[in-house]
Order: structure tokens, then C-alpha cells, then sequence
């Protein structure tokens, strides 16, 4: 009997050995990968695409990043800065920079080198192009007091300051190159990252390989990888599912997902998130009836979001009901308190009646009708827009759909000329300040295409802007909330966008999160053959 | 008749300038009515809310976009005078290095399309023709209708997905020039030559079963059968030369559209072609690559042209040009 457990317990220790060595990241391989879209430049500070992201984040670090194991996208980890203090009153943030990391021609990076670049992204000269220079805005100085110190100092106290510097487009770049010629990163790639620029064929692909003296011992595991421009979603489908390609990192439609997983089976394994990317619904203010709260309401109530949550995700790429911030991450409102919200009742019919006393109230008679914009993208653009316009039937009025391609959309959003239109954002990380910011009047915001001025609203963003207590801001985003959707009902929310990456089963240490241009510095990746 | 032909050849050549001008002026005006600019396709693309407008001016002005339209078209033509198309606006590089990476994929696919083409439509348009109301010749025209009717992408989504899901296989994803490997290179043209030529091949066919049908009922045949020539002789000495003009024109000005014109076919099978190039072009409202473009794919269409009319000469000596 002894001899029974014995073997047993023999047993159970080499398989759970087994699991382990099955953990352990494996050296060795190339990751290939489809990318859906190619950037114009390779300046980071510049773009503002997930196609420069997946090919060319791996070859920089950033002074911060997000965690790479946090499913929830937000928690800050070290990269460049290994540790970082902040001043009791939150006006000043220092940052103790690694010693040792150097750049791919060999040369030492310092704090010279982080000043430099967040002085380009942050007060960027006249003739160079700074995307995100207004999320800085808070910033009053960059210092490099040693070699391995940076500090930055803040106007004011700003609740999203560090959440700000996880921005995965805020490559270090070389100082001494920056000093020679600000654009030079548009046209050469040279960083501290994990991979090294091999090659770059227009319309084709990107190269990169191991960089054998990366600063984080041991790491990457992959000898290098190949990320391919792959415009088309069923060609980036059939590359998965012939094993050309171990991942897409943006997401496949559901019903891709279970094109492959019927496909591969075991071969497949897939992670999903809710998408930190909503289409909403711009209402121009300054044409009638529409500015009329009571009307914008019954539009929003109109919308049954529960409904379209259980059968849209069958079809798009959407799924949470959500108000200003991506379900289950730390300011997002609680599905009880959301219900209450004007649209986000569950009772629908309830709902749809008050839609109705709303407009007759308002005086919009039976079969109004309105054009509503979207924007020629079939996922989920058109889905949604469907759904939609069939709801809005329900409550008489009728609505006609029109379709503008490309840079085509932007021109009557920006000069007022819809009445009601789709619009859209999408994040790099779940944060009030960054989410909240459209929403903003016109006058501070003009990608605010509701085209509306709300004073209350400005000063509830900016207080939650600067609460630095958790609990304070969560009940003043709350607030922000409420008069968004449901008092004024400015701007509609349809559903959360929802992340799904089907990938090769080969491929491990790497995490779905939120965000979409996010953990692609391939540092933690791995494949098992 | 040697003069008139040199006038006729010099006359030919003269009118592609004023021709290419009108294209010129044409895709120039037809650009900028179309509302939205590369810097809007550029930066509000993601969002876009943390760009200000002052940043969007800056751009525009680095492009030459704040200019007066004339001032623009001036300067473009001066370029196209010393052979300068000047840069992308959207990538900022020079249009000569975006088109060379996608005109020699493009290139290779249009001749082995049109040889797909041609070697299909001839000898069964022909086959089809001798052996009319026979069931060779109703095989013939079901292949040929069942080509007009699939159009090439989806023929070649069906290739795909058939060597996926039975041979577990799929042509190469990445373009390898035919000099550095001649095998992966044909491993991905082939397929979608082979698509794209079956479609083309269906005109041919049935222009070329009908012209012979035309030719092989005029007196000329009659009075050399009747000489007791054989029919081989015929059909290759003095049926084929003249049937085969009309499927010429086809194949030919085929040949200049599938340069820049097969941008689905290219989306299936990820070619990084001259079609993807136009559209995206065209979608990012990059003006100056657009118009390089067009440019090319219309001198394309006139040399062609040209080359058939001179072909046309040589093959039918009835044509006078006088």
C-alpha cells in the first residue's frame, strides 16, 4: 500500500514537474504576425495607429508601461524607470532610471535621453508634429538633475499624470539624435527595445530580431519576429489558420473566432476582453428638434442594450453595455447603478414608452424623420448603425442612413453639417481624463461634434481631473456620467467593443487587455516550438 | 504606303500628350472635389481629440496644401516635366520608391494573367469555332460563360479556401522577386494569375469563337478549301491571322487595367500590388501618389493602345492609314 503511494505521489510530483517545465518561457523562433494597418512615419510622437504600434513598438521601451500580466490594462510597471517617487502635495514625480540600457548603436541611454523625448512630445518645436502634446498639458517642466534621474513637474495635482506616461507611443529616442534633426525618427528606427530593425518593405512587412545585449537579462525569448501588412480580415483569418501566422493583435470578429477554433481545435486558444473602443452617438446640438434634451433622451431611450448586448456580440465585435468607462475596470460604474441611467433600463417597453411621451411632449410628431452619418467601416459601424435605426423605428421616427467613406466622414462632423451621426474613440489605457475629454464643450474640445457648451460638465471633469482621493473621483466620474447620458443625454453610448484574439496555441506570455496598442514590446512572448 | 503609315505612327504619338494633359487636369480637379485632406484622413483617423487645429494648419502648410489651387497644379506639372512626382503626402517619401515596390508584383501579374489569358482563349475559341453545335464546342462555352460569371476574387477566395481545408496550404504572404526565388515567387502568382487569366479568358474565348466563325464563312476560306488546301493551313495561315484581332484589343487593354485595377483580387490573396496602393491612395486622400498613379495607369492604356493599332496594321494588311 506504501509502495501504491509512493508511486502516486512519483507520479504527481513529474507531471506537476512536467507543467512547469511547460511554463518555462522556451528561447528560440519567430513570432509572425498579420498587421491590418501600416503607419505613414515611425515617430511615435508623431502617429497615433495600432498599425505602428504591432510592428514597431518593439523595438522601443517607454520610461513606464502597463503591466504586461494585467488583464485590466492599467497598472503601471517598471520599464526604463525602475522605481518612481511622488512629492506629498502630487505636484512633482521622479523617476530612477536603469543603469546600463543602451540603445542599438551601442551608446548609453540617460535621463538626457527621456528629457529629450517627452520634451518633444510635451513642448515640441515650431514645424514638428506632437499628436499628444494636449494630454500633457498639465506638465510644466521636464528636469534631468543626474544621469539617471527625471523629474517631471506639474501645474497642478492630476489624477491621470502617471496613467498619462504608460502611453505606449512615448518611445525614448537618442537626445544627441534628436538634437541633429527633431524628424529624424519619422524615417529610421533606433531604440532600447527588446528586437533590432532589420527590414522594412513597404506594403509588406517588418523585420525585427533578438537584441542580444537587451537590458532585461534573458529576454526577448524570440529570435526575432515578422509582422505582415495584411489589409484584408479573411486573408489575416486564412494566414492564422494555415499556421502562417501565430497571432493578429487587434481582433477578429466572433464569428472568425469560431471559424478557427473549429478549425484547429486545441491548436487555437483564445483570450477576449471587453475593448476599450465604443462607437457612440454625436447629436448636433445647434440643429432641431435636437436641441431638445427631451428628444436627445428618447433617442437614448429608445436603445435596448441589454437586448442587443445578448445578440449583436454574435455578430460584431461588440458586447458590454457601458457607460463612460470599459466595464470592470476601477471608475467604471456598477451595472446596478448604470441600469438607472436613461437607455440602460432593462425594462424595454417601459423604456420605449417614456421615448414616446418624451417626443410628443417635445412636439416631434409621429415619423420624423432624420439623417443619421456613419462611417464606411462595415465592423461594427454598420451592425450597430442597423440595430440602431430599427430601434429608433420603434419609437416613429424614421431614420435615413448615410454612409461617407474614409476622410470624406470628418468634413460634416467638423463643420456641423449632420444631425445625428456615429462617433467613436478608442483608448490606449481605461482613464477618466482620457475618456471623459471628448465629451468636453466645443470651445475646449473641438472633436466634440455634439457641438454643445456645458459649463457643468467642464467643471466636473476638471474636478475629477484633480482628485487625487480614488473614492472622490469615482463619485464625481459618476456624476460627469449621469449628466452625460442621462440629464442631458449630450452624447449616446451604443455597446463596449469586445477584444477577441483567437492565436496560436504555441504562443505564450502574452495577455489580452483593453487596449489594443497595448504588450506589444514582444519582450514577454514565447513560443513553445 | 511606308509614309503613311510614319505619319500615321507620328500622329498616334503626338496625341498622347494632349491626351495625358486632360487626364492630368481631370484627376487634379476630381481629387480635391472630393471633401476631406490627407491631414484629416491622417490624424482624426484614431480620434483625434487631442489634436489641435493649429497643429492640422502646420501640416497642411509643410504639404503645400494652404496654396492656391493653380500653384498646386503648376507645380505638379513642372515635376512631371523633369520626371518628379515628388513625395507621398502621406508617407513623405518619394513616389518612384512607393510605385517601383508595387509596379514589378503588378507587373509579373498582369503578363502571367495575360498569359493565362491568351493561352485559354485561342486555341478553345478556335477548337470551339471548327467543332460549332458539337458538344466540344458547348463545353467550350459553359467553361467561358462560367468565367464571365465568377468573378475573379471569389474565384480565388474559393482557391483558397480549398487549398486550406483540403491540402492544409496556402500560397506565400510576403512578395520574393522571381530572381531570388523563382519557386516562392510563382507559388504566390500563380494562383491568382490563374483566377484573374480564367476571367479574362472567358471574352477571349468567346470573341475569338465568334470572329472565326465570322472569317471561316468568308469566300477567301471557301475558295482555299475548295483549292484543296488543308484546313490546318487554313486556320493558321489565313483564318487565325484575321479572326484574331478583336481578342488582340481585349487581351491588350486587359493587360494595362490589371496593372492597377485588381484591387480585390490583391486584397484575397494579400498581394502588395499597384491596385491595394491605388485605393489606399485614394482613401488617405494622398493627392500626389493618387495622381502619379493615374498618370501611369493611363500611359499604360495609351502605349497599349497604340501598340494595337500599329499590331492591327501589321495583321490586316486591308488597314490603309491614310
Amino acid at each position: 500500500m506504501r509502495q501504491i503511494v509512493r508511486l502516486f505521489a512519483l507520479a504527481a510530483a513529474a507531471a506537476l514537474s512536467l507543467a512547469s517545465i511547460a511554463q518555462t518561457p522556451r528561447s528560440g523562433g519567430e513570432l509572425v504576425f498579420p498587421v491590418p494597418s501600416e503607419p505613414p512615419s515611425y515617430d511615435g510622437h508623431r502617429e497615433e495607429t495600432f498599425g505602428l504600434i504591432h510592428p514597431f513598438a518593439p523595438f522601443y521601451n517607454t520610461l513606464l508601461r502597463v503591466d504586461p500580466n494585467d488583464t485590466g490594462g492599467t497598472k503601471p510597471a517598471p520599464s526604463l524607470a525602475e522605481s518612481w517617487t511622488v512629492s506629498p502635495d502630487s505636484k512633482t514625480y521622479t523617476f530612477k532610471l536603469r543603469s546600463g540600457v543602451k540603445f542599438h548603436d551601442g551608446s548609453e541611454m540617460t535621463s538626457k535621453d527621456v528629457k529629450a523625448s517627452y520634451d518633444k512630445i510635451i513642448f515640441p518645436p515650431a514645424g514638428v508634429g506632437s499628436t499628444r502634446q494636449g494630454q500633457y498639458a498639465v506638465v510644466e517642466a521636464v528636469e534631468a538633475p543626474d544621469a539617471y534621474t527625471v523629474r517631471f513637474r506639474l501645474k497642478y495635482a492630476s489624477a491621470s499624470f502617471l496613467a498619462s506616461l504608460l502611453s505606449p507611443y512615448n518611445f525614448i529616442y537618442k537626445a544627441d539624435t534628436l538634437a541633429k534633426d527633431m524628424n529624424w525618427y519619422e524615417k529610421n528606427i533606433m531604440g532600447t527595445g527588446p528586437f533590432t530593425f532589420v527590414e522594412h518593405v513597404k506594403g509588406s512587412h517588418v523585420v525585427g530580431k533578438k537584441n542580444a545585449n537587451y537590458w532585461d537579462q534573458g529576454k526577448p525569448y524570440l529570435d526575432g519576429f515578422r509582422a505582415i501588412f495584411m489589409p484584408s480580415s479573411s486573408a489575416q483569418v486564412a494566414a492564422v489558420r494555415a499556421e502562417r501566422a501565430h497571432i493578429q493583435f487587434r481582433g477578429f470578429s466572433p464569428k472568425d473566432r469560431d471559424t478557427l477554433k473549429a478549425a484547429l481545435g486545441d491548436k487555437i486558444t483564445v483570450q477576449e476582453s471587453p475593448w476599450d473602443c465604443i462607437l457612440m452617438v454625436g447629436i448636433n446640438h445647434e440643429k432641431k428638434p435636437f436641441d431638445d434634451k427631451r428628444v436627445r433622451r428618447a433617442l437614448s431611450l429608445a436603445l435596448d442594450r441589454h437586448e442587443a448586448s445578448k445578440s449583436l456580440s454574435q455578430i460584431a465585435i461588440v458586447k458590454a453595455v457601458a457607460g463612460v468607462q470599459v466595464p470592470g475596470t476601477p471608475f467604471a460604474t456598477p451595472p446596478e447603478e448604470l441600469n438607472k441611467l436613461a437607455g440602460y433600463w432593462t425594462d424595454a417597453a417601459k423604456s420605449r414608452a417614456e421615448a414616446r411621451r418624451l417626443l410628443k411632449e417635445a412636439g416631434v410628431p409621429e415619423g420624423f424623420s432624420f439623417t443619421f452619418t456613419n462611417r464606411g467601416v462595415p465592423m461594427p459601424y454598420e451592425p450597430l448603425a442597423v440595430w440602431m435605426i430599427d430601434q429608433w423605428r420603434q419609437i416613429g421616427l424614421n431614420v435615413k442612413q448615410e454612409v461617407l467613406e474614409g476622410a470624406a466622414y470628418f468634413t460634416p462632423l467638423r463643420t456641423g453639417g449632420t444631425q445625428v451621426h456615429m462617433d467613436f474613440q478608442c483608448g490606449y489605457i481605461v482613464e477618466p481624463d482620457l475618456d471623459m475629454y471628448k465629451f468636453l464643450s466645443t470651445s475646449r474640445n473641438p472633436a466634440n461634434y455634439g457641438r454643445y457648451s456645458d459649463p457643468v460638465l467642464d467643471d466636473l471633469y476638471d474636478k475629477q481631473s484633480r482628485a487625487t482621493n480614488v473614492e472622490e473621483r469615482k463619485r464625481l466620474v459618476r456624476q460627469f456620467e449621469k449628466r452625460l447620458l442621462d440629464e442631458e443625454a449630450h452624447y449616446l453610448m451604443t455597446l463596449q467593443w469586445h477584444r477577441i484574439i483567437p492565436h496560436s496555441s504555441k504562443l505564450k506570455g502574452w495577455t489580452v487587455t483593453p487596449s489594443h496598442y497595448l504588450n506589444n514590446t514582444l519582450d514577454t512572448v514565447w513560443l513553445t516550438q | 504606303m511606308r509614309a503613311g503609315m510614319t505619319g500615321y505612327i507620328l500622329k498616334r504619338l503626338l496625341l498622347i500628350i494632349p491626351t495625358l494633359f486632360g487626364v492630368a487636369v481631370l484627376i487634379f480637379l476630381l481629387l480635391r472635389v472630393v471633401p476631406g485632406d490627407v491631414v484629416e484622413a491622417r490624424y482624426m483617423g484614431q480620434g483625434g481629440q487631442f489634436q489641435s487645429q493649429e497643429q492640422m494648419q502646420l501640416e497642411r502648410k509643410k504639404l503645400g496644401l494652404d496654396q492656391p489651387m493653380w500653384k498646386q497644379f503648376t507645380t505638379w506639372m513642372a515635376g512631371i516635366a523633369r520626371l518628379d512626382f515628388g513625395l507621398s503626402m502621406w508617407t513623405g517619401s518619394p513616389i518612384t520608391e512607393e510605385i517601383k515596390l508595387r509596379f514589378a508584383l503588378s507587373l509579373q501579374l498582369a503578363i502571367m494573367a495575360s498569359t493565362v489569358a491568351t493561352l485559354l482563349a485561342i486555341p478553345l475559341g478556335i477548337l470551339a469555332a471548327i467543332k460549332q453545335d458539337t458538344w466540344v464546342d458547348y463545353a467550350v462555352r459553359v467553361f467561358s460563360i462560367a468565367g464571365l460569371a465568377m468573378p475573379s476574387f471569389w474565384l480565388g477566395i474559393l482557391m483558397i479556401l480549398c487549398m486550406l481545408i483540403i491540402f492544409k496550404w496556402l500560397p506565400p504572404m510576403v512578395f520574393t522577386p522571381f530572381w531570388v526565388n523563382p519557386w516562392e515567387n510563382l507559388a504566390q502568382l500563380f494562383w491568382p494569375a490563374l483566377a484573374v487569366g480564367y476571367r479574362y479568358s472567358a471574352v477571349g474565348t468567346r470573341m475569338m469563337r465568334s470572329a472565326m466563325l465570322e472569317v471561316l464563312r468568308e469566300d477567301y476560306i471557301r475558295t482555299a478549301r475548295a483549292k484543296g488546301l488543308w484546313m490546318k493551313l487554313i486556320l493558321s495561315r489565313h483564318a487565325m491571322k484575321n479572326a484574331i484581332l478583336p481578342v488582340l484589343t481585349i487581351i491588350s487593354l486587359e493587360f494595362a487595367f490589371l496593372l492597377g485595377g485588381l484591387v480585390v483580387t490583391e486584397q484575397v490573396f494579400n498581394l502588395n500590388g499597384l491596385g491595394m496602393l491605388f485605393v489606399e491612395a485614394i482613401a488617405r486622400r494622398d493627392y500626389t501618389l493618387t495622381q502619379a498613379l493615374v498618370m501611369l495607369v493611363a500611359t499604360t492604356f495609351l502605349i497599349v493602345n497604340f501598340a494595337v493599332d500599329i499590331a492591327y496594321a501589321w495583321l490586316d494588311p486591308r488597314i490603309r492609314y491614310r
